[in-house]
């Protein structure tokens, strides 16, 4: 997949992202298919990842272990991300080291995966990748997944365990922020709102978490896993700046999941619930620790038909709460409880698995707090907008040249803001408008 | 195959590799007739029936395997024997040729046609969708 990660750092954990954003791409690698004998397109939506189909949705919750029976099978594929940022207004500062304050190319990432079946009930999606923008190599997503499939009352059973570095990567649908939409984002332009909630990217890589999970009757699936914080000795050995680290996570925090899917060949629709809690202690020696609940819905839509014309509808709505004490008592933060709400609605059509177009709508909407945003003129998060993106994706089918071995999408994204950080207008108090950030993407991807 | 076919073909044939060779190809023949005895199918309907229920995970073309084997010309054709499909031992030992009526109950019920199978497909219910398809793959050859 690629999803839009934000650098959050310090402040993603108070639910601030920071100004400008980082792509890191993952999923749809092609040595799931050279496993499996099946195109991109069997998992995937449009041929290309990481929207899942019913089938890759259970390919998943297999273990990434599902095969043709055929030994010999690398688990291991490339992925290279390029691309080319415009908006609408010059950004007031230049977006990383080396790039202009508009009209950047990059290459954004190359990325390196061990994705596929490393043993009878054993298989990982793991990904590490080069940062062409930070010019840094880390380790990216890590899902290592144990599972195995019994029969309880005549009903297909799978259990399994989820050893994995960012809470919601080990999900199977496309409707939590890890592999919501946009799947790759610019990482020199504005991609969406800077405020996030916890789950949505706040602990990314920063810990390590066991799930256990089962799915039953192809249908109800269920998880429950705890995360703890990587110390910062190990987030540095893997590659990350230690100067983001988000802090120390108190025992006890908890992700969970409740969904209900069905596959019904011609269409398919999920609804879920999903939820994170965590205690962060900002400063790992002492000091009191700001207190995150996360909640959230979602639902989707497919119309897959016989392929030639899919139609989708994802939408998920996220509510947290903060116990500021941390921000509190440093004087971060006027209010010791604050709240943000975020909601996405995407839809996207997409002509005999090449042709793709995607409209997403995004709000986020916080409670007021004067030190928290201080940056915000209104003194809120409050973001809103719409992402466009029309995409090609000309192989990844049956018949298509390089098929398992290739793959490629290259598209055009374009996200309005009607609203950033607070206000449509002068939402900086420097004159600068919401649509001022409307941002142009570009971009080449592909995978091998 | 049922025991009582196995039991039939033994009686008739013997058990040698003439006769087997010979059965075989009175079985195809018979598979051929009993296609024309479900000629009732849409070819344009089963052609979509395959892309919606069987296309993710069985290829059209011959000698092309997914995780399920070619669907080329598999009217006639005697269950686990395309050499690099690794089948599962239910399926190798079930002496199934298949015939019309054999993939019209193998796809009605898979787990209940072939105990033991390894196919993950629940079925398909409608017998007209079920006899758009085999008309259907009976195009393909």
């Amino acid at each position: 997949m690629i999803s839009i990660r934000f650098f959050r750092g310090f402040s993603a954990v108070l639910g601030l992202a920071g100004a400008l954003l980082a792509a890191t791409p993952a999923h749809a690698v092609p040595s799931f298919a050279r496993q499996t004998g099946q195109e991109c397109a069997a998992c995937h939506i449009g041929a290309y990842g990481p929207q899942l189909t019913p089938y890759g949705t259970r390919f998943k919750i297999g273990g990434y272990t599902d095969s043709d029976g055929k030994s010999g099978k690398v688990p291991v594929s490339g992925m290279v991300v390029a691309s080319f940022t415009h908006t609408a207004k010059d950004q007031p500062e230049k977006p990383a080291d080396g790039y202009s304050k508009n009209d950047n190319f990059a290459l954004d990432e190359a990325s390196l995966f061990l994705a596929g079946k490393l043993a009878d009930n054993i298989g990982s999606f793991v990904q590490l990748t080069y940062d062409g923008i930070g010019k840094s190599t880390a380790l990216d997503q890590m899902d290592f997944r144990f599972a195995r499939a019994t029969e309880f009352q005549d009903k297909e059973l799978t259990f399994g365990l989820s050893l994995n570095n960012n809470p919601g990567v080990q999900d199977p649908w496309n409707t939590m922020p890890v592999w919501g939409f946009p799947y790759v984002g610019t990482a020199l332009g504005y991609g969406g709102p800077d405020a996030a909630t916890l789950i949505n990217g706040g602990l990314e890589q920063r810990v390590l978490g066991l799930s256990a999970y089962a799915f039953y009757d192809k249908s109800w699936y269920a998880e429950l896993g705890t995360y703890r914080s990587l110390s910062t000795w190990s987030q540095g050995k893997i590659g990350l700046d230690k100067a983001e680290d988000p802090g120390k996570l108190h025992s006890g925090s908890a992700y969970w999941r409740l969904a209900y899917m069905q596959d019904l060949k011609s269409s398919a629709w999920s609804v879920g619930l999903f939820g994170l809690h965590a205690d962060v202690q900002p400063d790992r020696h002492s000091g009191p620790s700001n207190s995150y609940n996360d909640m959230g819905v979602d639902a989707q839509y497919q119309f897959l038909g016989t392929r030639e014309h899919i139609f989708t509808v994802q939408s998920s709505f996220i509510r947290e709460r903060q116990g500021r004490d941390a921000l509190f008592a440093n004087e971060e933060a006027t209010h010791s409880v604050g709240y943000l709400n975020e909601f996405k609605l995407n839809t996207s059509y997409n002509f005999r698995q090449t042709w793709g177009a995607t409209l997403g709508y995004f709000s986020t909407i916080g409670s007021s707090d004067e030190l928290v945003y201080a940056d915000n003129i209104r003194q809120r998060p409050n973001t809103q907008g719409e992402t466009l993106q029309l995409d090609w994706t000309p192989f990844g089918k049956e018949d298509s040249w390089g098929a398992p071995w290739a793959n490629v999408r290259l598209g055009a994204q374009y996200t309005h803001f009607a609203k950033y950080n607070g206000a449509s207008n002068n939402y900086d108090g420097t004159g600068r408008n919401a649509s001022n950030n409307d941002t142009l993407f570009l971009f080449a991807w592909t995978t091998f | 195959m049922t025991r009582t076919d196995r039991h039939r073909e033994k009686l008739i044939f013997g058990g040698g590799l003439t006769a087997r060779i010979a059965f075989a190809s009175a079985t195809a023949i018979l598979a051929l007739g009993s296609t024309a005895a479900h000629a009732a199918g849409d070819v344009k309907a089963g052609g979509d029936a395959f892309a919606t229920e069987c296309a993710e995970c069985h290829s059209l073309k011959q000698g092309k395997n997914k995780k399920g084997p070619s669907m080329f010309a598999v009217l006639g054709r005697k269950a686990a024997s395309i050499e690099d499909f690794k089948y599962s031992e239910a399926m190798k030992s079930s002496g199934i040729v298949w015939t019309a009526d054999q993939i019209d109950a193998y796809i009605t019920l898979p787990k209940k046609a072939v105990p033991g199978g390894t196919m993950k497909f629940d079925g398909i219910a409608d017998a007209k969708e079920r006899a758009d398809l085999i008309e259907y793959l009976s195009t393909v050859k």
